[in-house]
């Protein structure tokens, strides 16, 4: 199990490394006038030489790759050029992160209860009333684009109940509706995979003589059932979990959260590049991360996944 | 013959399909005795399987028993309909071997917390104990070093051991009938040779009353008393396993025997029965058989033959039999194979 676990863990380093090398790289193929941004026609050609030096943007790509590597082992993840100009890309984050990680952490909350109750009564119901009304909500919410019920729920729930429409951190109240928002997509997708798990396995022989041995259905639900769609879903959950409360590009800035969402959009527009490898650092991370976890918790759960032994049939 | 340990009359099982009513056991009747192995045999869809699970109330959500009764330790299971009355019977007094043993078990539960668990349901025995005691019967269905395969997975078992292991689930509670679906279609000759074996030890043992259900003539043959052959939902012929040999009276009986490759005879082409199995959605009139039977009478295609007697513990569902019906030579093989039974007869 723990020459499992390193192995995978090498494997998801790598990963990250040559994520974060290729994005290095693809940044670097951008024009460089985007370094500028408005100033880009009032600036003599000494001028823009002197700034792109100042950045380091002139010296060959492999100086400037050494250089990137060697400040992210020291913990130096650069400046921002363009987005707060001089700022440490480390300062800019700091005070967002949390936000995304309370919001995030609420709403995986909320979604995991009762995406994965409601996924369970599905199953339990298979082709009933609430099977029909649940798999409705799923279907609603993955075939209408996030955008227009979110701005639907901000535009009339707001009017209806009261609640504030935009975000502010020392109101509670206002952290309702973002949360609900945030929840809504997550309920669906895990309401989805659970019923689905979980009728997979009923439809399993081994469900048939449970049944013979006289367990009722009950007793069969939770000892087989549940026990075994867990681990699909176990392989799914922390990858969802972790970019969850990395941040919605979306919601926040509906209600204008001031959290990490919508930051990589910004960086990449206006072309920050520090910034912008140090949120595919952390995203990408997160989700080796999640994919890491997910492995590591289907071998716990699953005997057959051998972990000793290399190669053969997967 | 002593009463019979479970006693199945006129019953019917319908299923609804796609809003359409399919009636997949037309009024079979059968009789259990104690101890007895007793073979159902037909061809797939006749019913056999589900005439079985209608005795373990294992119908699928569709399918419901329409009429008929099935009586067993006085209480009639065709009028069960709650989960709870079906679990004083399921398991512990009838239990239930299935087809494929390689699925038949939960992947990610040790083989004896799943033997484990139907002694803490029926026996009430609890952590050691049971234990104990499922270890035992891990012994007993003849899998060495049990207290190590204890805590094994599944996937680490053989097709044959798997199957053992759910034959040890399935005797688990003594249980007094133990209905084999196919147990061991799925497995290789040697093998099924062996399961059968056990089978055999564990009823002289523990006094178990067998029905297998098998489309395997040879496995019939070999550890069957008696037969019950199945067309179309209903129970056209039953004997002892020589009457259904060597003297079947049913035109259909004929043909399936007839359709045995026989040892010995070369060249022949391979007897088979023409036509397909009546449309079960449709309501059948007369002989479900008569479409495809080349002795039908023209009272088969309008009345359904009653059950005829031809010995206190032969019977069959022919028109054929009846005192006025014309007298019908059977086809070679089966005269054959009659002629072979009459001289053994006379030399025992």
């Amino acid at each position: 199990m723990l020459r499992y676990a390193l192995r995978r863990l090498w494997q998801s380093f790598v990963t990250v490394f040559i994520v974060i090398t290729l994005v290095f790289l693809l940044m670097r193929l951008l024009p460089v006038e985007g370094y500028f941004a408005e100033s880009y026609d009032k600036l003599t050609p000494e001028q823009k030489e002197a700034i792109l030096k100042s950045i380091g943007v002139l010296d060959p790509w492999y100086v400037q790759l050494r250089r990137f590597y060697s400040d992210l082992l020291h913990g130096d993840l650069g400046t921002s050029i363009v987005y707060r100009p001089k700022v440490p890309v480390r300062e800019i984050l700091a005070p967002k992160i949390p936000y995304s990680v309370a919001f995030g952490l609420s709403a995986i909350a909320i979604s995991l209860v009762l995406g994965l109750g409601m996924g369970v009564w599905q199953a339990r119901d298979k082709g009933r009333f609430w099977d029909k009304v649940w798999t409705g909500y799923i279907v609603f919410i993955n075939a209408v684009p996030s955008a227009v019920y979110l701005l639907f729920i901000q535009l009339y729930v707001t009017q209806i109940t009261k609640l504030p429409i935009l975000f502010d951190r020392d109101r509670p109240i206002s952290w309702i509706l973002p949360i609900i928002s945030m929840s809504l997509g997550g309920i669906a997708g895990y309401a989805m995979w659970m019923r689905r798990f979980m009728v997979d396995e009923l439809n399993k022989d081994y469900i048939r003589l449970a049944r013979a041995k006289g367990m009722s259905s009950t007793a069969i639900m939770i000892k087989h059932v549940l026990r075994n769609a867990f681990v699909p879903m176990a392989q799914y959950l922390p990858t969802s979990v972790l970019l969850t409360i990395s941040g919605s590009i979306y919601i926040e800035s509906l209600y204008s959260i001031p959290g990490m969402g919508g930051l990589l959009v910004d960086a990449i527009q206006r072309q920050d590049n520090p910034l912008v490898q140090t949120l595919v650092l952390i995203y990408s991370t997160l989700g080796i991360l999640g994919l890491f976890l997910g492995d590591i918790l289907m071998a716990i759960f699953d005997p057959r996944i051998k972990l000793e032994r290399r190669g053969g049939s997967r | 013959m002593d009463a019979p340990i479970l006693s199945a009359r006129d019953v019917v099982v319908k299923f609804s399909l796609r809003g359409q009513i399919l009636t997949a056991i037309r009024g079979a009747s059968l009789d259990l005795y104690e101890g007895e192995t007793l073979a159902i045999v037909g061809e797939s869809g006749s019913g056999k399987s589900v005439f079985t699970k209608t005795f373990i109330g294992m119908l699928d959500a569709n399918g419901w028993v329409d009429s008929g009764s099935i009586m067993f330790e006085g209480k009639d299971l065709a009028k069960f309909k709650t989960e709870r009355e079906w679990l004083t019977i399921r398991g512990k007094k009838i239990a239930m071997v299935f087809q494929d043993p390689m699925t038949a078990l939960n992947p990610l539960r040790t083989v004896g917390m799943q033997i484990q668990e139907v002694l803490e349901l029926h026996q009430g025995l609890k952590g050691e104990q049971a234990k104990k005691r499922a270890i035992e019967i891990l012994d007993e269905v003849g899998i060495s070093d049990p207290a190590m395969r204890y805590s094994q997975y599944p996937h680490e078992f053989s097709g044959g051991m798997r199957q053992r292991v759910v034959i040890a689930i399935a005797i688990a509670c003594n249980p007094r009938i133990l209905i084999c679906d196919e147990p061991t279609t799925a497995l290789d000759v040697t093998i099924q040779a062996q399961i059968l074996e056990l089978i055999r030890r564990l009823q002289k043992r523990l006094g178990l009353t067998i029905v297998y259900i098998t489309h395997d003539l040879g496995v019939v043959a070999n550890v069957a008393d008696r037969v019950a052959v199945m067309y179309a939902g209903d129970i056209i012929e039953y004997g002892t396993v020589e009457e259904i040999f060597y003297d079947p009276r049913h035109p259909y009986t004929w043909a399936l025997l007839s359709s045995l490759p026989q040892l010995g005879r070369k060249g022949s082409p391979l007897y088979s029965i023409k036509g397909t199995p009546p449309n079960l959605f449709t309501e059948i009139k007369g002989d479900a058989y008569a479409p495809r039977n080349p002795y039908a009478l023209k009272i088969d295609f309008v009345k359904r033959p009653p059950f005829f007697k031809v010995t206190p513990t032969h019977y069959a569902k022919t028109w054929l039999l009846d005192p006025r019906a014309p007298k019908v030579e059977p086809p070679e093989i089966i005269q054959a194979m009659r002629a072979k039974y009459r001289v053994s007869e006379r030399d025992a």
